[in-house]
């Protein structure tokens, strides 16, 4: 990330207060989002994300597993992102890894809830095949490609258009067990269950600049922030997770004011994101 | 050394953008996107080669002992002498300890300077000159990044935009700066003739907000030019202004000139100035 000379970081700032960003965007307009699914042929499911110049791609692997003791009725789901070195030079070796963690554990709390399996956005008793036996286990991978701000908004819709891309096969359990053993299942190469995405929330991003707060920062505009609230948010409008990131304390108050800001944005993210999907979906069944 | 991975993002964006309309491709889409992969390996190639005389912009990342270190999208960063610079009196003297000890104040770190190519050291890496007028710090706009091999050498880097109020500067190293219109940039004159009021001039001058509908032209502009380095084409002041009035006449919004269907728009319009260009010259 290169830096700013103080008239470019004015202008932008300047730019903020007016409602015009560098680009001509509103400080709540998102830029133009472009979807594409099916890319990992080798994966259950997969999908690239592009916001302007920042792109992520996420990919969906489902194996068998067994379901943990505490909670034999739920499957389980791990996420993990990867900074590449393509995108910044500063991700070589480990430089991306404390960037990549900080990453994978928001998008946990915003798609997964808390250890209790409460609140989360994905549900996970419809990954459970034999109860308190078998179950799917859902590997989730986020690869960051190009990074120009607002990485977790793009990792969160990546994931979103990967699950909803994602065939799982359909199991049938052959032989009944008896206490610790294991059941012989029958796994079909031809049917496939698609997953239900409709619950899955939407992560929107507002960042700090000054007295006023925009979505989607391009990473100029990031390197001018104070703090950035991300806030997961499914359909109905009700909040799935909170994460909270820069130095700058803030007023209880302006954290109301961000999350209604981001509820009536995620709106028309989330109908734009569906809209992208189904059509990206579309292009590839016909090709 | 290969050149930084920035142009080729941008490249494979427009791919993603029109795989969607394949059937509809008219013949002049599909003229572009083989131009585009012909691009694609065109990039690998071309860096910026830099001659005598050539305008940049580049951004100071360091500042040493008697002269500037900046970054210009090249190999090596280019060097800028303390004597490479106008002093305020305008008198030719020799740079005192005084005069180095104030570089500071001229120009820090991470600045954005425009400057002239004067010549090239040993080690091959540019040395610049910024004696004239029209050379020097430059605040108040945006600087956005394309591939060098778009600028090509013209009469004119310098365009002053009178009706928006816009400066438009296309450096050939790949930067381009647009901002708001500056007549005069000498800063070592201004800094250093309002010693006591130093502070404040500074903070004031570029703390002044740019209004609104000089800001509005600034990022229409800007647009344009990021529209035209996506699909490649080579920016010369003719060809940005085009985008630009096309999309005034539309009145699309600026940030809607970023999407894909006004990328069809500004790519079937340049095909059409090209080929009404070759049929005049039948």
């Amino acid at each position: 990330m290169v830096g700013l000379s103080v008239g470019e970081k004015h202008f932008i700032q300047g730019g903020i207060n007016q409602n015009l960003r560098s680009d001509g965007r509103k400080r709540d307009t998102y830029r133009p989002i472009f979807v594409e699914t099916g890319v990992i042929p080798q994966a259950n499911g997969s999908a690239r994300i592009r916001m302007g110049a920042t792109e992520v791609i996420a990919s969906v692997k489902a194996e068998l597993g067994r379901p943990s003791a505490l909670q034999p009725d739920k499957g389980k789901v791990a996420i993990f992102v990867d900074c590449s070195p393509v995108a910044e030079p500063t991700f070589e070796g480990r430089g991306g890894e404390d960037l990549s963690t900080e990453l994978s554990v928001a998008l946990q709390r915003c798609l997964l809830g808390g250890k209790s399996g409460a609140g989360a956005g994905i549900d996970l008793s419809s990954l459970v095949v034999a109860e308190g036996k078998i179950c799917w286990d859902l590997y989730i991978d986020g690869l960051v490609v190009s990074s120009d701000g607002n990485l977790l908004d793009a990792l969160g819709a990546a994931i979103k258009a990967a699950l909803s891309n994602t065939g799982i096969p359909r199991v049938h359990v052959t032989a009944a067990a008896s206490g610790d053993e294991q059941p012989e299942v029958d796994i079909s190469d031809e049917e496939f269950l698609q997953f239900d995405t409709s619950e899955i929330p939407v992560i929107v991003t507002l960042t700090k600049v000054g007295r006023h707060y925009i979505v989607d920062a391009t990473s100029e505009e990031e390197s001018q922030m104070s703090s950035a609230i991300s806030v997961s948010i499914n359909r109905k409008g009700h909040i799935c997770g909170l994460t909270k990131r820069g130095g700058a304390g803030i007023d209880p108050s302006v954290i109301s004011d961000m999350i209604s800001v981001a509820q009536y944005v995620s709106e028309q993210l989330i109908n734009k994101l569906d809209s992208e999907i189904s059509a990206a979906e579309a292009d590839e069944d016909e090709s | 050394m290969l050149p930084s991975p920035s142009p080729i993002p941008s490249q494979s964006a427009s791919k993603t953008v029109f795989s969607k309309d394949m059937e509809q491709q008219s013949a002049t889409v599909k003229w572009w996107r083989r131009s585009v992969e012909w691009w694609n390996a065109l990039t690998c190639l071309s860096m910026f080669k830099p001659e005598i005389g050539d305008i940049i912009v580049g951004r100071v990342v360091e500042v040493a002992q008697k002269r500037w270190k900046l970054e210009i999208n090249f190999n090596q960063d280019a060097v800028l002498m303390l004597s490479s610079m106008n002093l305020p009196d305008g008198i030719q003297r020799r740079r005192t300890a005084v005069d180095e000890l104030n570089m500071r104040n001229v120009f820090e770190e991470n600045d954005v300077i425009c400057a002239e190519v004067r010549n090239f050291q040993n080690d091959g890496s540019l040395q610049l000159q910024a004696r004239s007028q029209k050379y020097g710090k430059l605040e108040k706009g945006q600087l956005l990044t394309v591939p060098p091999y778009l600028v090509k050498r013209q009469k004119q880097h310098f365009h002053h935009l009178v009706q928006y109020g816009v400066d438009l500067i296309l450096g050939c190293n790949g930067f381009i700066w647009v901002g708001e219109h500056c007549d005069a940039r000498d800063t070592v004159a201004e800094e250093q003739l309002n010693n006591t009021e130093e502070q404040n001039t500074k903070s004031t001058r570029v703390s002044e907000n740019v209004p609104l509908e000089t800001r509005r032209n600034i990022c229409r502009v800007a647009n344009a030019v990021r529209v035209l380095s996506t699909l490649g084409f080579s920016l010369t002041l003719e060809v940005i202004l085009e985008a630009f009035n096309l999309s005034s006449t539309l009145n699309l919004g600026i940030d809607e000139m970023l999407v894909s269907e006004f990328h069809v728009l500004v790519a079937e319009k340049e095909a059409e100035r090209r080929s009404s260009l070759t049929k005049k010259k039948r």
